[in-house]
């Protein structure tokens, strides 16, 4: 397992490096959505399931956040490392195993994405502050409300952490595969924006047909955002979604690896 | 023997890279793969540093198996790919950690050798620079010590020198021969000159197939009695050389360098009816040449090496 820690730490150097470049498109997204539908929309709707809709689409923004960082860094590193640097073959030429450049990857990717996603949670903590301070409520009392502890914020990070690890996976399948940068982005525009928004991540899920709604709780973007937010501000988890993340998790990574492992051998 | 080939043949889809090449190379042996591009070089290259694994046959790497052996193998080659496939966002040094931490190196040991070989290069001033900000022959130099860090006994070069000025070409060829005395290096090469200055023993490889194996010398050797000649013709005179005039009397394809033709006889007894074939007024002066290994390359595939 030598390989791991030595392609981790690439990835964080370079992350670091580029840290003021990278952080500012991670961060614009999420605080557009923030601004414009929480405070935007803040007005006109009323509490959502009891709770203030900026204080609804705040988990999801964060956990938003996460899985896309950990997709594009997962697809596009890959991508880069395979394509355009070819150091996908420098590292094939040490003595460590595809698995281990793989896992390596998957790992950085996932880390990467749940840092990115705390930071936009800070980030909204701090707006929520400034919004609510006005009315002599800071976000920690807000938060309090909503019987925010410690074990809430752990299993919050759990939810985050797994998607993390699903979309890092499923990015590193698509850098593995695709060739053309314009695929990778047909990806994004196709399969990762719909699973986002289709997942109840700034409307409830309730709002969906009764038909529609058992599928709609089995995509990996339901559970990860409905089950985060429900984790953070009701301190329940859901059996159903922690166990969905659990096999989506397990079986993106076996393809990751395996698909990874076929590809470059050929 | 550091490097054993047993029958390697490997098929991409319906199209044979390399059929049936079967090789002994012994330790300390500077081998010399010569061939056009697409002979199947870097296929042959992939195959032994265990990137790639062959259709069929069999090849040890210091006794390890190819196919079972890959870590171990890995352990102990070097190999500077066709392309500079360098890290661009970690600086030079960092290019060359990565590589020693990925080789399982401890640092103690890694930071003198990485600073000696960034020496030894030219490049230590250049150490916290991007590899974007290097030219390419800097780039090449970098690659080289990277291949180095863990001390191969084993270096593969695929085409070290392609795409490189003189000067440079010059310099990667010396740092090549420096590692002569410790190091067993397989070189791939479509430069005759590279060839026949670096290698101790060269095969020259065509279509996947080995047409020759042995020193350059004795490569040449092959085309000792042959009659080989250069026609330098007038500056107005445009020679054809797929001329019938030509093909009648000479046993190569005759190729064009400089206004001149370089022609082998099917028999010296030619030279003089060639020459009246085609009229000697446009004949500026004919030399007899002592035969290269391009010469050997036409004389063994019908076509020069750059076609």
């Amino acid at each position: 397992m030598r390989g791991i820690f030595p392609i981790c730490e690439r990835d964080f150097i370079v992350s670091w490096r580029n840290i003021s470049s990278d952080l500012l498109p991670t961060i614009v997204s999420p605080l557009t959505f923030f601004l414009a539908f929480g405070f935007g929309l803040q007005g006109y709707l009323s509490d959502i399931e009891g709770v203030p809709y900026t204080m609804f689409v705040v988990p999801g923004l964060v956990s938003m956040t996460a899985v896309t960082s950990a997709f594009d860094h997962g697809a596009w590193s890959l991508w880069f490392h395979r394509i355009v640097q070819k150091t996908i073959n420098e590292y094939r030429v040490n003595p460590i195993s595809v698995y281990e450049i793989v896992i390596g990857k998957i790992l950085s990717g996932f880390l990467l994405g749940a840092i990115k996603g705390i930071v936009v949670a800070i980030i909204l903590l701090f707006l929520i502050n400034f919004q609510t301070s006005t009315g002599a409520e800071s976000a920690l009392g807000l938060l309090m409300d909503y019987s925010l502890v410690f074990s809430h914020l752990l299993f919050y990070l759990l939810f985050v952490f797994l998607g993390s690890m699903i979309f890092s996976c499923v990015g590193t399948m698509c850098g593995t595969v695709m060739d053309r940068p314009e695929d990778l982005n047909k990806i994004q525009g196709v399969v990762i924006t719909p699973l986002v928004f289709l997942a109840g991540l700034f409307f409830p899920l309730s709002s969906f047909p009764s038909e529609v709604l058992p599928l709609i709780k089995l995509l990996p973007t339901t559970a990860i955002f409905e089950g985060a937010r429900q984790a953070l501000l009701q301190g329940r988890v859901e059996s159903q979604y922690i166990l969905e993340l659990f096999v989506y998790a397990a079986v993106s990574f076996i393809l990751a690896v395996i698909i990874f492992q076929k590809y470059i051998e050929e | 023997m550091a490097i054993i080939l047993k029958n390697i043949r490997k098929v991409y889809k319906n199209i044979v890279a390399v059929d049936g090449i079967s090789l002994n190379i012994e330790e300390g042996t500077v081998f010399g793969l010569l061939g056009p591009n697409g002979a199947g070089k870097t296929t042959l290259v992939k195959i032994l540093t265990t990137i790639t694994t062959p259709t069929s046959g069999e090849a040890y790497i210091h006794g390890y198996d190819i196919k079972k052996d890959s870590i171990k193998i890995r352990r102990i080659i070097g190999v500077v790919p066709q392309e500079n496939n360098l890290d661009r966002y970690l600086t030079a040094r960092e290019n060359l950690t990565l590589h020693a931490k990925m080789q399982g190196m401890p640092r103690s040991e890694y930071n003198e050798r990485v600073d000696y070989l960034l020496n030894m290069m030219g490049l230590f001033h250049r150490r916290n620079d991007f590899p974007d900000k290097f030219s390419g022959g800097m780039q090449r130099r970098l690659v080289i010590a990277r291949a180095l860090i863990h001390s191969p006994t084993v270096l593969f070069l695929d085409e070290p020198t392609t795409g490189l000025d003189p000067q440079s070409r010059r310099a990667v060829w010396e740092y090549i021969q420096s590692l002569k005395e410790k190091t067993t290096i397989f070189l791939t090469t479509h430069y005759m000159e590279e060839a026949d200055q670096l290698c101790d023993r060269i095969v020259i490889l065509d279509h996947g197939k080995a047409l020759i194996d042995g020193t350059s010398a004795s490569i040449k050797e092959t085309l000792k009695g042959s009659d080989l000649y250069e026609v330098e013709f007038e500056p107005d005179f445009k020679p054809d050389p797929s001329q019938r005039e030509f093909l009648y009397f000479i046993s190569d394809n005759p190729y064009e360098e400089n206004g001149s033709i370089r022609i082998n006889l099917k028999d010296k007894k030619y030279l003089k009816p060639l020459i009246e074939r085609i009229e000697t007024k446009y004949i500026r002066g004919i030399r007899r040449l002592e035969p290269t290994l391009e010469d050997v390359f036409i004389h063994l595939t019908g076509r020069s090496i750059r076609d």
